[in-house]
């Protein structure tokens, strides 16, 4: 509830503002989804129903206001039922940010300030064409959306992208006295090269930390404090109707010396094809795949190995008249197993394997109000 | 055997027949100012080549580079060039977007034709623009204030026009923001205080053109560049055209394509 009052305080503050823009463009994206989710724990003898509800996943609703041709701001808040929330709904902001175009004397290139995406690995440009998360976002290395500061931009010639980042490493859900005592700030960097068309290879760094390595009461080192440095490399290949994303990331997670022995690393591997049949049979329809394997053996605290394989079918109709679709129903089937011998202990204690299977319909809207 | 063949052979005759008669279909679109050549040099192609039907729509510069993105339009057409942001999007998709000049063209700045100024210079248009004059009087016109007439986001002519004579400044707020070409001419000649800016193809005798620092657009100021908000008009294929596209898109650069371009009231590449 008082997320609630937050965000219509913040609404009523920020819209006098918006409308004086030369354009504000309305959208929204909604996602109503059905999920039955089957799973057992080692040596249970069958599998136990753990999920099969209805929800609002996310309820994207946004505010995009054009101030100038090298000024514009975003604001864009979550609505979602899918949380354990007794309101019925919550509520997030998701991004509020303003771009500068020619803040600095470089083409093609934007300064943004606020709440913005992270630019790291696939997760700032995953359209979710599956139902799952991005690699980095579906494995805690990196989060979508974060307060900071970034300078990101494009290579003449459309040979590829850059960013530089300076964020506070928390993700969007944590400010303020949320932020658990860290004063480092995150770091990032990204590159992603289109070399020729079709093919696009790219990477990102960055480093985060959690709260402080010294405890300021008794200038004792902290157990929970840890450096990470987070590392991605993906590949893209487009040709006809074949698109497949292999993106390969991981995270060094080093703690304060005296705690040393819980120093690990973590790697993912993602393959993720899709095969858009409308240029072949005239129908929007996509068949996709998705090929996951978490090793987080190597961390003393939650040692497992997991596999996730997804297969999905997608169907896009209401095109507008750039042939973006305005509707979509997505099937998705997932079977989630962990390795039993690489797993244990923490595998006996939570981690399931799991059986998913996801019906969804997005639904996306859009208008431009002119000044 | 020699049965067989013969009616595997009549077979494949009925199954293709019908396909190869449905004909060669075209479609592109994009931007408005470039409509006018497309229809009409579409139309002349295929009185010349009645297997191909070309289908051909506006939206907007930035409505048709998308729909290249998408895959969903062979030809793009484009009143600006693409930017790097949309080629990086289209390459990693697997579309490589390929420009083709297709004429040239000055963005003419239009009065109201009873309107006494007859030449702007381009801080004047951008102080008009950014709401600093607000009176014809105070660029030696009559006392009347100006009615701002801009295009829309979409449009590439908007984004030629504020990048040559705005500089990337903001549009006064209270600027009429209209989807076309046609939309800005009517609205011109229809208000007495408006000024509006236009594609040379849409010129109409409602409205009049003023010159900028002193040059009219025509075919010599436009091709030597003296004229200040000169462009060139696109279209974009995915890749090298080739096929129906490659020949539609020789014909509108031939002599008999350019001639049309001409008597669409814009430029000749050459």
């Amino acid at each position: 509830m008082k997320q609630i009052i937050l965000m219509l305080i913040l609404g009523i503050l920020l819209v006098p503002g918006i409308v004086q823009a030369q354009e504000l463009k309305l959208s929204g994206e909604l996602w109503n989804r059905w999920t039955m989710e089957n799973g057992k724990a080692p040596g249970d003898s069958t599998d136990a129903t753990l999920r099969n509800n209805f929800s609002l996943e996310r309820g994207y609703v946004g505010l995009e206001a054009k101030f100038s041709e090298t000024i514009k701001g975003r604001l864009t808040v979550d609505l979602f039922s899918s949380d354990a929330l007794k309101d019925g709904a919550g509520i997030k902001l998701k991004y509020a940010y303003v771009d500068f175009s020619r803040l600095f004397p470089i083409p093609e290139m934007t300064t943004t300030v606020g709440l913005q995406k992270v630019y790291f690995g696939s997760i700032y440009d995953w359209n979710y064409s599956l139902i799952g998360k991005a690699p980095t976002d579906e494995y805690k290395l990196a989060n979508s959306s974060d307060y900071g500061i970034t300078l990101n931009g494009f290579i003449p010639g459309g040979l590829g992208e850059y960013a530089l980042g300076a964020y506070n490493g928390e993700g969007y859900k944590n400010y303020g006295s949320n932020l658990k005592d860290n004063t480092d700030l995150s770091y990032l960097a990204n590159l992603r090269l289109t070399p020729v068309s079709g093919l696009t290879l790219g990477g990102s760094v960055m480093n985060n930390s959690t709260e402080r390595e010294i405890l300021l009461a008794n200038a004792t080192a902290n157990g929970n404090y840890s450096r990470q440095l987070l590392w991605d490399g993906l590949l893209r290949a487009a040709y006809g109707p074949l698109d497949i994303w292999v993106e390969y990331t991981g995270k060094d997670v080093t703690f304060a010396d005296a705690f040393s022995n819980k120093d690990y690393s973590a790697n993912a591997l993602c393959v993720f094809p899709t095969l858009k049949l409308r240029s072949l049979i005239g129908t929007d329809l996509e068949i996709l795949g998705r090929y996951d394997r978490w090793d987080e053996t190597d961390n003393p605290q939650n040692i497992n190995l997991m596999t996730a394989v997804t297969a999905g079918v997608n169907y896009n109709f209401m095109h507008d008249e750039s042939d973006n679709p305005a509707m979509q129903v997505q099937l998705n089937y997932t079977n989630k197993t962990y390795d039993e011998a690489e797993s244990a202990p923490a595998y006996a204690h939570g981690l399931k394997d799991t059986d998913t299977l996801m019906l969804q319909f997005k639904w996306r809207f859009a208008t431009t109000i002119k000044n | 055997m020699k049965n067989r063949l013969f009616i595997l052979a009549l077979v494949i005759s009925l199954i293709s027949i019908p396909l190869l008669a449905k004909g060669r279909q075209l479609t592109c679109s994009g931007s408005t100012t470039v409509l006018p050549i497309a229809q009409a040099t579409a139309e002349a192609f295929m009185d010349l080549h009645p297997e191909v039907n070309i289908s051909v729509r506006g939206g907007g510069s930035g409505v048709g580079i998308a729909a290249l993105q998408n895959g969903t339009v062979q030809i793009a057409n484009s009143s600006r060039p693409m930017k790097a942001k949309e080629i990086t999007q289209a390459r990693s998709k697997g579309i490589n977007p390929t420009p083709y000049a297709i004429a040239l063209d000055g963005i003419a700045i239009v009065v109201n034709d009873k309107n006494p100024v007859k030449n702007l210079t381009i801080a004047q248009i951008k102080d008009i623009y950014t709401g600093k004059i607000k009176d014809w009087s105070q660029v030696g016109g009559a006392r009347l204030p100006i009615v701002v007439v801009s295009r829309d986001v979409a449009s590439g002519t908007f984004e030629v026009f504020n990048e040559k004579a705005l500089s990337g400044s903001k549009v006064i707020s209270s600027a009429q923001l209209l989807a076309s070409n046609n939309a800005v001419a009517s609205t011109v000649g229809n208000t007495p205080g408006a000024i509006g800016y236009i594609g040379l193809g849409y010129l109409t005798k409602d409205v009049k053109l003023v010159s900028v620092n002193g040059t009219m657009p025509s075919e010599k100021t436009v091709k030597d560049n003296t004229y200040k908000l000169s462009r060139k008009l696109y279209m974009y294929t995915n890749g090298k055209a080739a096929g129906d596209v490659n020949r539609y898109i020789s014909f509108i650069q031939s002599a008999a394509g350019q001639k049309i371009v001409k008597d669409q009231g814009f430029v000749t590449l050459n």
